[in-house]
């Protein structure tokens, strides 16, 4: 089985070709192109899909030829329906609608989410893992049971990607900053008090976000430090609630926010305490990437058939608690 | 203390602490050990680790005195992050039959009533902090509780509890949420029950991704 997924929810416009043979998948191409908004700013919506639509025609015949594959050997086509921008969902829903109603092949709407946990979860080995989700929309915890990913605890306001991203961009820098924050933080050992919430399981950052605002005059380095030190610590307690209440002996951390290399050596201590086996997605596929979406688009072909073009929708919110898996 | 040996069993790794059952001047006890986490910087550590066992020893003993069964605090160590606590046997609701955890459901809906009425948010209330002996339930841990009178805050206690019951008991999540709200309406009264409830709904939508747009 050949699947082509595509991912637009966001920053990322991609394309990736996984092959499936029984349970194992295999990766034959994945290219991507990232929107990079100007220093300082964030991502504007309209302009990450005119950058979406511009490079798609250009990504989609790169990812056809590195996985030496022709459009009409595809067995399904799937696409990140939501949640994600509108517009940027749009792009990637047009291209899998053109391409399905075009040379008629099969077509899939995937949660972007479920993406993450299902190539994460493909490609680490890990079987009934409890999930960390961490990026730039998503800071949840997970669980499976009764057919549905269980949310066992999230962040109240905004994400951990975004409380970096919202840091960087007050200092200066252009989104996604997490790799320029954990650099540097890792220059400073200073650690400035900074309020710490977690409420049962779940996290709030907004106060965070305020209060770290304030001390970056003191000192740039310091206050990233401070910053990681406390949201990744309070990340950590909302993980080891949920593995001493799950009792799950596998833990997997999924999402942009995964390549942090601070928070994997938390969460691995955590795991060691808790005599857990610990998974995190490898870097390069830890951000949004199309392998996530055409792998869910051939886990789901094996239980259902593809949507009629009319109900290839996209949707913004659409939550992964609300999705029935049935694979 | 240190004259006579002193049998420590881990019982528990918990998410916050290390739970041992050991004796207290002979009376079998429970101590609760909030320990060094080393993979949180030291003065957060410490920080966190001293407010929280001053405030459970604390929010115990007052709680008390509303009438809520909680474990007696033997002995509280500030510098150890310790405290000993009276052992209470029985089972954690968490484990009871679906049948039983229902009917518990009420009880509980009482019993953090009574915090909220007399101004205490709990802050953890999972099915695992609650323990059945014979008739009685007793409410543990009150390391995440504060003093306040806000609906926020007691909304908030309520969706924590929803979010347990949803993902840790999902085949029971209507039966037992519906008993549990209707012990909690007993106690604070019907028209505070409606008001925080409308307060879960609103920390619902507000929730990522919730189908608001």
């Amino acid at each position: 089985m050949l699947c082509l997924g595509i991912e637009s929810t966001a920053h990322t416009f991609s394309c990736a070709i996984i092959e499936k043979k029984g349970k194992n998948g295999k990766i034959l191409s994945d290219i991507r192109k990232i929107y990079r908004p100007p220093e300082g700013e964030g991502i504007h919506p309209r302009e990450a899909s005119r950058h979406h639509a511009e490079n798609s025609p250009q990504v989609l015949s790169e990812c056809l030829e590195k996985a030496g594959v022709k459009i009409t050997e595809l067995d399904l086509v799937s696409y990140a329906a939501g949640p994600g921008l509108g517009p940027c969902l749009r792009i990637g829903a047009v291209v899998a609608r053109s391409l399905s109603s075009y040379y008629d092949i099969p077509v899939y709407p995937v949660n972007h989410a479920l993406g993450h946990i299902e190539l994460g979860k493909m490609l680490t080995g890990a079987k009934d893992p409890l999930v960390l989700l961490v990026s730039g929309g998503h800071t949840m915890i997970l669980a499976f049971l009764g057919k549905k990913w269980r949310v066992f605890g999230e962040t109240l306001d905004i994400t951990l990607g975004q409380l970096l991203d919202q840091i960087g961009r007050h200092a200066g820098f252009a989104s996604p900053c997490g790799t320029k924050i954990e650099e540097l933080a890792s220059k400073s050992s200073n650690y400035e008090p900074l309020p710490y919430v977690v409420k049962g399981n779940d996290v709030s950052f907004s106060g965070l976000l305020s209060a770290t605002k304030r001390i970056i005059p003191k000192g740039l380095e310091a206050a990233c430090f401070s910053l990681q030190e406390t949201a990744f610590s309070m990340i950590g307690e909302a993980v080891e609630r949920a593995l001493s209440f799950t009792g799950k002996k596998e833990f997997l951390v999924v999402g942009g926010v995964a390549a942090n290399k601070r928070l994997s050596e938390i969460l691995q201590l955590i795991c060691k305490r808790h005599n857990c086996k610990f998974f995190v997605s490898p870097k390069e596929y830890s951000g949004d990437c199309g392998s996530q979406i055409s792998w869910v688009g051939l886990l789901e072909s094996s239980k259902k058939t593809g949507v009629k073009l009319e109900n290839t929708f996209v949707r913004q919110s659409w939550r992964l608690d609300t999705v029935e898996i049935l694979y | 203390m240190t004259s006579y040996l002193v049998i420590l069993r881990l019982i528990k790794k918990g998410a916050e602490a290390d739970i041992y059952l050991t004796t207290w001047n002979g009376r079998k006890s429970i101590l609760k050990i909030r320990k060094r986490k080393k993979y949180r910087n030291e003065i957060l550590d410490n920080r966190i680790r001293t407010l929280r066992t001053i405030r459970e020893a604390k929010m115990i003993s007052e709680v008390k005195s509303f009438g809520v069964n909680t474990p007696l605090v033997y002995f509280v160590d500030q510098n150890k992050f310790e405290i000993y606590l009276q052992f209470v046997p029985g089972d954690l609701v968490r484990d009871l039959s679906n049948k039983m955890i229902i009917k518990i459901c009420e009880k509980i809906g009482k019993i953090l009533g009574t915090l909220h009425k007399n101004g205490i948010m709990h802050g953890d209330v999972t099915t695992s902090n609650f323990i059945l002996t014979s008739n009685q339930l007793t409410i543990l841990d009150f390391g995440l509780a504060q003093r306040t009178e806000k609906i926020e805050d007691h909304a908030i206690d309520l969706r924590l509890f929803k979010e347990v019951l949803n993902s840790a008991h999902v085949s029971i999540v209507n039966q037992a949420w519906s008993s549990f709200l209707s012990g909690y309406g007993k106690i604070v009264g019907a028209s505070r029950k409606e008001k925080v409830i409308s307060q879960v709904s609103d920390i619902e939508k507000r929730g990522r991704y919730a189908n608001v747009v």
